[in-house]
């Protein structure tokens, strides 16, 4: 009787404890955020904060449908949120939760509505371009003083890239990236879904395998920094940071980002709450958090990107607010592409042909 | 009764753990797929009749139109052909040295063998990068001996995952091959000495044919994972690695075909079935010669 | 023992005995050692050819050992071992012309009866048809033709063992050695098996050494037997001679069944001396070609069956002593009484049972006399 009393009080106790322990679960990129702010929302809230990390929008997509992920927050690119809202992975935001969304840039909000129409399910964290980030001494070396580091020149002309594979060349192993990215130097439309255009990307692609050490994407930051590789087709924002690694390591190895001037492709990262999301008021807590001027400022002094905040401009440092990589000009603006998500059929050419240009089969 | 609930028990796991999943994975092959959560249809909520209407074996007729799916399948048997004959080369003279380790060795030697299972799969292959990247520990201890001044490029490439496969299954190929040396009378290798057999021979025609039940074991049990590996191509191979784990995967996330995918792992699990009826067999037989 | 070969009918075959006779083995101050331990203690023993030598002794008294030196699975760690007249310490065992029978027969469970008995002969890269003539020949010779394609778990213990015979017969060695090679059968079996084995030595001609435990078997087969005690040998004599004739009490009571009395001896005449055997007792008469001092300790080894028992006093005899039967163990064709002497001593007497044994005049609790000549039994030193 005594026994069983005890043992009784005691789960009591745990239950209570757990309910206690609130938790909020957020699934984001990696290398995406000051961790010091995990640490103050859960100073603030009291909400433990279990933070985990990815490298691929194909990965997160098959977690959300898959369903019962787990998760209260995730961000995925534009393109993708698009796909998984007709899915019915979200749930919609309750505005009256989030009273920062005063903070957001209505020039941002209008683009990313194109994936969110009305911008129901999502809010933006940052966005970005795809370019490319290059050690300018050894490039400089290997091509000259003229070297086209702000060109698709750089990567995608075989006599370019024959002499740059020694040195180390990382693509991003993004087909929904590359391909865009394959078909705007090509002259064609880089947001094209025929099986034509998608084959002469490929050809393209292939013309320049054999230079290419890598696809991947995310280890080209530190490869970069460390002057083990010399130009990697990567995110603005990493390569930025790349940059910044490779200073404070005062290895003299110099990194320079440059969106290609025949244009690029701009990308927002949306931050959503999971249709099935365990804890959607601590996700609202989450969301409204990073949405503070001064937090979301924070995280882009850190990781170098652009954000969709408009009060968070006056916190943002000079490095960030001033660096026309990160804060295009507007002329610079009109030069970028963004692309739409693919129907499955298309989807399957997309990652056939991916595999061929990687394997080879 | 009691006999029937005795067999019940294991059928129970059988039906419960690996039938009725391979059920579901074979619906999933015969559906389509579909933008939803989950993302292929038609799924049970459309009611029974729907269900069995849709579906189809469009998936498996695909298989045969892309070319990467039968090349997938052969390199995966070619790279587990191979790592069971080099698993064999490295973990028979490892058992032999076991067998005929004197006796109070034995238990150390087998916990040793042992050993490497009480750390993460994981962690262990994470290991192998940093040890054959052109900047890890086996790159610079070659360059510092001075038998090689340019790194070799291993990691990323066929060899890389060979080492990889060998590694994580040898205590598979060097234990059922343990067992069947140590079972071995040793009064047969004298016999043979007596008879005329330098020490050579005795082994070749004695030792080696007797060992044989555990020569085969090992490889199978080697052979049939390794078809299907996914994660040591992944890590440690390159991409032209190509191996119908990282195929399966590749369908499952990067095109979220979870049908396709489901397709090619029952093809997967249909290729498998002959060898794994062959093991089968020769464990029988080799059950009756003993009994 | 074995039985004379019929060329030399005209005396027994003891070539030990003819000075001109070359050793077919020769152990010379042979010592091993493994770590502390001396398994075989500067020992010098000559073979034979056409010999059935007989290593006899009990558990660890190195027998086994002596022979696994001669296959050659033992290195010497002091001495040399000749073959022929050559020190076989540099030839492996694949290389000497001796074969072995295992005790645990050491068939190659992988192989048929055929292919067990043709595989040392496939080793010396024979032609085909001379190893189908020699097996043929080995499989008639132990009978067992129709078996040719079993494999040995397919056939019976006692198949096995003639395999392993044939087996170990094939290639006409010099020199066979058999380790134990009766112990897995039955005793009837082992008794048949035991007089197949001196028709197939004799049949061949090859010189077999056989290590056994069992003093009934070397007894049996052996023309010489060498006994042996913690890697010594103790006596090496035919099976007569160490039955009638031990050089000691520890041979004495390893062979067959014997009864010692201790005593101190006295002279009592040309290789005659009394026994003072203690108490009140009238001291032994007993011959010896052995020469004691009076006084000396000795002791006198009797086989049983040399001692008579009766009811009433024997009239005349050397040796009579008066006691109490206290057992009786009844063999069937034999009974063994043990007699408790006045002094606590316990003699054992055996008789034939001549009579049934509904029909024994002498039972349990009977006062008894023994009696026994003076030439019944040895003497010995020690």
């Amino acid at each position: 009787m005594i026994k069983t009393l005890l043992t009784g009080t005691a789960a009591a106790a745990l239950l209570a404890t757990t309910a206690l322990a609130e938790e909020v679960r957020v699934y984001n990129w990696s290398d995406y955020i000051d961790e010091a702010l995990l640490a103050k929302f859960e100073e603030e809230t009291g909400i433990k904060l279990i933070y985990d990390v990815f490298d691929s929008n194909e990965l997160l997509e098959t977690k959300m449908l898959a369903g019962g992920s787990g998760y209260d927050v995730v961000v995925p690119t534009g393109t993708f949120l698009q796909r998984q809202i007709t899915a019915g992975a979200f749930q919609k935001l309750d505005p009256a939760k989030l009273p920062n969304l005063k903070n957001m840039w209505d020039v941002v909000a209008k683009r990313t509505e194109q994936y969110d129409p009305e911008n129901a399910y999502s809010i933006n964290y940052m966005w970005g371009t795809t370019g490319i980030g290059a050690n300018v001494g050894k490039v400089k070396e290997i091509l000259g003083e003229d070297a086209p580091i702000d060109s698709l020149e750089l990567v995608m002309n075989p006599d370019n890239m024959s002499k740059l594979a020694d040195c180390g060349v990382h693509f991003l192993d993004a087909p929904a990236e590359m391909l865009p990215m394959a078909m705007k130097y090509l002259g064609l439309n880089p947001d094209s879904h025929e099986d034509e255009d998608i084959a002469k990307a490929e050809e393209a692609l292939l013309a320049i395998r054999p230079y290419i050490q890598k696809f991947h994407s995310s280890e080209y930051i530190q490869a970069l920094a460390n002057g083990d590789i010399c130009v990697a087709v990567g995110w603005s924002g990493d390569i930025l940071q790349a940059r910044d690694r490779a200073v404070e390591a005062e290895n003299g190895v110099e990194i320079a980002f440059n969106a290609p001037k025949e244009g690029a492709q701009m990308w927002f990262d949306q931050m959503a709450i999971p249709v099935d999301a365990p804890n959607v008021d601590g996700a609202h807590k989450f969301l409204n958090f990073i949405m503070d001027a001064e937090n979301m400022a924070v995280a882009s002094n850190y990781v170098y990107y652009a954000n969709g905040n408009k009060a968070s401009q006056e916190f943002l440092i000079e490095d960030v607010m001033g660096d026309p990589a990160i804060y295009p000009s507007a002329e610079t603006l009109d030069n970028l592409f963004t692309t739409t998500p693919y129907a499955p059929k298309v989807q399957r050419v997309v990652t056939r042909a991916w595999t061929k240009i990687k394997s080879g089969i | 009764m009691r006999r029937f609930a005795m067999i019940a028990v294991p059928y129970t796991w059988l039906v419960a753990l690996f039938l009725i999943p391979f059920l579901i994975v074979f619906k999933i092959s015969l559906s389509d797929a579909a933008l939803a959560i989950p993302p292929y249809a038609p799924t049970m909520k459309d009611g029974f009749t729907a269900l069995i209407q849709g579906l189809d074996f469009e998936n498996f007729v695909f298989l045969t139109t892309d070319d990467l799916y039968y090349k997938a399948y052969l390199s995966s048997l070619k790279i587990a052909l191979i790592s069971t004959v080099l698993t064999l080369l490295v973990g028979y003279p490892i058992a032999y040295s076991m067998a005929r380790a004197p006796e109070e060795w034995r238990a150390t030697l087998m916990m040793l063998v042992i050993l490497p299972f009480w750390t993460s799969f994981l962690i262990r292959v994470y290991a192998w990068i940093g040890i054959l990247s052109n900047e890890g520990l086996l790159n610079q201890l070659l360059m510092w001996l001075g038998v090689i001044s340019e790194p070799l490029t291993i990691l990323n490439t066929n060899i890389a995952v060979y080492i990889g496969i060998v590694y994580t299954y040898l205590p598979f190929m060097i234990l059922p091959i343990y067992a069947a040396l140590d079972r071995m009378d040793d009064s047969l290798i004298e016999a043979a000495e007596d008879l005329g057999c330098s020490r050579m021979s005795a082994f070749w025609l004695v030792t080696v044919p007797l060992s044989k039940n555990g020569i085969i074991a090992g490889c199978f049990l080697v052979f049939i994972p390794a078809l299907g590996e996914f994660v040591i191509p992944s890590l440690l191979g390159g991409s032209g690695t190509l191996m119908i784990g990282k195929v399966l995967f590749e369908e499952f996330f990067n095109n979220r075909d979870w049908p396709v995918a489901s397709a090619v792992a029952v093809i997967l699990l249909l290729i498998l079935i002959v060898p794994i009826v062959l093991f089968q067999r020769n464990q029988q037989k080799q059950a009756e010669a003993e009994g | 023992m074995a039985k004379p070969s019929p060329d030399t009918s005209i005396k027994e075959f003891s070539p030990w005995t003819d000075p001109d006779e070359k050793p077919l083995i020769r152990f010379k101050n042979v010592t091993k050692r493994f770590g502390d331990f001396v398994a075989i203690d500067d020992l010098t023993l000559d073979i034979y050819t056409r010999e059935f030598f007989a290593l006899l002794g009990p558990s660890g008294c190195g027998k086994t050992t002596m022979m696994r030196m001669l296959a050659g699975f033992e290195t010497v760690t002091e001495g040399t071992i000749e073959l022929a007249g050559q020190d076989i310490a540099a030839v492996p065992p694949n290389q000497r012309a001796v074969n072995m029978m295992f005790q645990s027969y050491a068939l190659f469970p992988h192989l048929s009866v055929y292919e067990n008995i043709a595989f040392g002969l496939r080793r010396d890269k024979l032609p085909k048809d001379k190893i189908d003539a020699r097996v043929t020949e080995m499989l008639k010779l132990v009978r067992l033709e129709k078996f040719a394609r079993r494999k040995p778990h397919q056939i019976s213990g006692g198949q096995r063992q003639r395999v392993a015979l044939a087996r170990s017969l094939a290639k006409g060695p010099k020199l066979l050695l058999l380790d134990e090679p009766l112990g897995a059968l039955d005793k009837k079996l082992r008794q048949d098996t035991q007089f197949e084995l001196m028709d197939i030595q004799e049949t061949t001609g090859t010189t077999f050494v056989i290590v056994t435990h069992d003093q009934e078997e070397a007894m049996t087969v052996a023309s010489r037997v060498a006994v042996m005690d913690e890697g010594r040998i103790i006596q090496v004599a035919t099976p007569g001679g160490i039955y009638e004739g031990p050089n000691s009490v520890y041979v004495a009571d390893f062979i067959g069944d014997v009864n010692i009395i201790t005593g101190k001896a006295k002279a009592a005449g040309p290789d005659k001396y009394f026994v003072d055997w203690g108490g009140n007792q009238a001291p032994i008469l007993a011959t010896s070609e052995r020469p004691f001092t009076d006084g000396q300790e000795c002791h006198l080894a009797i086989r049983p069956e040399k001692i008579s028992i009766t009811k009433e006093k024997p009239e005349e005899a050397e040796n009579a002593v008066q006691g109490k039967v206290l057992d009786i163990a009844y063999l069937g064709n034999l009974s063994t009484y043990h007699v408790e002497l006045p002094g606590g001593q316990i003699i054992k007497a055996q008789t034939a049972n001549t009579r049934r044994l509904s029909r024994r005049n002498i039972t349990w609790e009977d006062p008894v006399w023994i009696r026994w000549n003076a030439t019944a039994g040895v003497l010995l030193a020690e």
